[in-house]
């Protein structure tokens, strides 16, 4: 699978590159902001990019604009942003823009090599990730009684947020240590509840949550 | 002001003045009524001693009313030059040719009245020229006719004139019309200057100069029309003679009158004293001099200038502009400066009778206006220090993220790296390097914390709606935010609001018992409004430790306003209000 790294910190951009490299990725391209990111991947249309948000030169979002920029140009290439923090709004900007092959992580996730590796895959090969604390503030939102999401079981709103992760089912039971159907039947009840059809796809499933939520 | 010793010589004086106009006038009188040539120039004898003693007694009263001012003596001198034209009637050669020389001095002693008035001094140079000219007129150029003037070939029974040299008709002829001639333009063009002075006269001058102007500029013209009357010998020319005499006489009666409004303008002091109380300073001061454009400034020692009521600095006029500006000093030290109209510079006496009177309630306002110009300065002081701090929080939040967090992040790469690498057989490495590797991740998150209360990122990189959203996102209460913002306001605002609410949220989760929360942002014009609302127990004040005492420092530091209102029972409600210009 090949990447571009998009990072204005060297040691960052380097140390990444390396891990990549490391977990069997081919790094086809390294970018220090918005415009090289951009000539980047138009030279490699790479399976993913991987974006730091804060780059020069105006050091605020520059990263998230150059990857909507890509969403629209090459609709293919996967999008990875990491951010220094935990900015609910961006990433459901982010995903406002289509929820195929998109992700959202936390900085630090990079010290976990298996973790990262998955999250590059995922978003690759089409699916969506969300940063753990990005869905926890989501989900662990506080509500009024009439809210819907009020009504799921803890237990549901539990699913729901590895749900929203990102993962399948199956990986949802092993994290829970529960039985794939018993999963099921949470996931069912959850879309019953909030009255969304039910969907094979994982990013469908992401898709459908972040619109609810988002609608909040 | 006059001292009494100065006030007693100088009423001596008056007194012997007064004496000799008594006596000259009726000297003349007797002259005039037992005329020797019975002369068509010579008025009658009650309008001579009208005009006369008009000008010495209202001179001397003048004189005494302003000792400082020329207009008296001048007034009495011309009076005395006016009496000694009627010598001309006199037995013999020595009174004819004293009377023939002093003819028509007086004119010029009246021009000069007319056109000085009310300061006594010349203002401009044409009016300077203007009165030259006129003293030539009637000194050189009479004096001139005289030598080559035979009186007695056109006036049987005048004396000899006593300056003759030579007769020479065409000469002396060519002289006097002459004289007629320039006095005739230099009356035009005085009456011309005159008139323009009376249009604009500003409201201080109006009170004093208009009668004056008026009835000067009527008889010089009426003066005017008697000379050309006389040049081209119409009949009746004496009643035109008649007419500029009596209008010449009212001249100096109405320069006394507005000399003696003056002492009553004085007198209006012990008003202003009254009024300072009802109308304040500045309304006071101005009825009383008259003038309803006067200003003042007061005295601003910590910076040596003049500021405003509001403490605001103010511009001193420059010299020769349309203002003037008189400083007001208490025991040495400057109290305040009244910024007038040039006009009262003729009446300083009572600019400084009146200052003197508002002496206490100018040092008062001033005190005053000292104390809200170090308001103003300690307030820009506040401002700035808030913006430097924010600055600075915004720089440490920047180093941070450049440095140390990006630092971290590499060695938690390397970590993994390592982690990766490790031969499988030094299985009690693993979970040293493991735990290494997650003590980082929560450094990273707890640094993570502390760089968005130090300054929030998303504030600087996308404005205040998205970053309350974010805050309302991520509150521990159910927070509804309504915006109405539709552009980016200074930083310093944005920050103070963004701190207000998520200050005002943390308060609510805490210490309000609420359910939910309700958050306004809003602009009406130059001002921004926040508001966050809750349903909970009230009963919060700002000092109770619930960090408002600090939130009202950061609002009012900005010139805004904090209001905490929190009844028993019926929630709490932050409002805080900035001026954003």
């Amino acid at each position: 699978m090949r990447v571009v790294v998009a990072d204005d910190a060297v040691i960052l951009r380097e140390g990444l590159a390396r891990l990549l490299r490391e977990a069997g990725f081919e790094v086809a391209g390294l970018a220090a902001d918005g415009a090289e990111l951009l000539e980047q991947v138009e030279r490699h249309r790479p399976d993913v990019a991987i974006v730091d948000i804060r780059m020069p030169p105006t050091h605020t979002d520059e990263g998230l604009q150059a990857a909507m920029v890509i969403r629209q140009r090459h609709p293919g290439v996967g999008i990875l942003v990491l951010s220094q923090h935990v900015h609910a709004r961006y990433a459901l900007e982010l995903l406002s823009a289509g929820t195929e092959g998109v992700g959202y992580l936390l900085k630090e996730r990079v010290s976990d090599l298996g973790g990262l590796a998955s999250s590059v895959r995922q978003v690759g090969e089409g699916g969506s990730v969300l940063d753990p604390a990005v869905v926890s503030q989501l989900v662990g939102r506080p509500r009024r009684h009439s809210d819907p999401l009020e009504q799921l079981t803890d237990r549901e709103r539990e699913v729901l947020g590895l749900m929203a992760e990102g993962r399948s089912n199956k990986a949802i039971a092993e994290r829970l240590f529960v039985t794939e159907h018993t999963v099921e039947k949470h996931v069912k009840n959850i879309f019953a509840t909030l009255c969304l059809p039910p969907s094979a796809d994982d990013h469908r499933r992401v898709l459908a949550v972040v619109t609810f939520l988002n609608a909040q | 002001m006059v001292s009494r010793a100065h006030r007693r010589e100088l009423d001596a004086r008056l007194i012997v003045f007064g004496v000799l106009g008594l006596l000259s006038g009726a000297g003349v009188f007797w002259v005039a009524s037992n005329p020797v040539a019975r002369q068509a120039e010579i008025p009658s004898p009650p309008v001579i001693l009208l005009v006369g003693w008009s000008f010495i007694g209202s001179g001397l009263l003048s004189w005494r009313a302003r000792p400082d001012n020329w207009l008296g003596p001048v007034m009495v001198l011309t009076g005395f030059a006016w009496f000694a034209r009627v010598l001309a009637e006199g037995n013999g050669s020595v009174l004819f040719t004293v009377g023939q020389a002093f003819q028509v001095l007086y004119l010029a002693g009246f021009l000069y009245l007319i056109m000085s008035f009310p300061t006594g001094r010349l203002q401009t140079s044409l009016d300077r020229t203007l009165i030259i000219v006129t003293l030539g007129l009637v000194t050189v150029v009479q004096l001139a006719w005289m030598l080559f003037d035979d009186t007695r070939a056109t006036c049987d029974l005048c004396s000899a004139n006593l300056l003759e040299v030579a007769r020479n008709d065409a000469l002396s002829n060519a002289l006097l019309q002459f004289q007629r001639i320039a006095g005739v333009v230099v009356i035009a063009v005085a009456t011309g200057l005159l008139a323009v002075r009376l249009v604009r006269a500003s409201r201080p001058q109006r009170r004093a100069v208009v009668p004056v102007l008026l009835a000067g500029i009527v008889a010089i013209t009426v003066f005017a029309v008697f000379i050309v009357a006389d040049a081209v010998g119409a009949p009746h020319k004496d009643i035109y003679g008649r007419i500029a005499g009596y209008t010449l006489a009212i001249v100096p009666v109405a320069v006394l009158v507005a000399f003696l409004q003056r002492q009553l303008a004085r007198g209006a002091v012990a008003g202003l004293v009254v009024e300072l109380a009802a109308v304040g300073l500045t309304e006071a001061l101005s009825r009383a001099l008259g003038d309803p454009s006067l200003s003042v400034g007061y005295w601003f020692p910590g910076e040596s200038r003049y500021v405003d009521g509001d403490g605001k600095p103010i511009e001193l006029p420059q010299p020769g502009g349309g203002r003037m500006s008189t400083v007001v000093e208490r025991g040495g030290q400057p109290v305040a400066v009244l910024i007038h109209d040039p006009a009262l510079q003729d009446n300083a006496e009572l600019v400084e009778s009146v200052c003197a009177a508002a002496g206490l309630t100018l040092e008062n306002e001033r005190l005053q206006a000292e104390l809200r110009a170090r308001l103003a300065d300690l307030q820009a002081s506040r401002a700035r220090l808030v913006e430097a701090t924010e600055a600075e929080r915004r720089r440490i939040e920047r180093d941070l993220h450049d440095g140390t967090q990006q630092r971290l992040v590499s060695i938690a790469i390397s970590l993994g790296l390592l982690e990766l690498k490790m031969p499988m057989g030094v299985s009690q490495a693993r979970p040293i390097v493991r735990e290494a590797r997650e003590s980082l991740t929560a450094a990273l998150a707890e640094l993570r914390e502390l760089t968005q209360g130090i300054h929030p990122t998303i504030l600087t990189e996308r404005g205040l709606p998205t970053a309350l959203d974010e805050l309302c996102r991520r509150a521990a209460l159910p927070a509804h935010l309504e915006l109405n913002l539709d552009r980016r306001l200074p930083d310093r605002v944005e920050t103070a609001a963004y701190f207000m609410v998520s200050e005002a949220l943390t308060n609510a989760t805490k210490h309000s018992h609420a359910s939910e929360v309700r958050v306004t942002a809003a602009r009406t014009g130059e001002v921004l409004i926040v508001e966050v609302a809750d349903d909970g127990i009230g009963g919060a004040t700002v000092g109770g430790g619930t960090g408002l005492r600090g939130l009202t420092d950061r609002v009012e530091a900005l010139g805004g306003t904090l209001t905490v209102t929190s009844p028993l029972g019926r929630g709490t409600t932050l409002r805080a209000e900035f001026p954003c210009e």
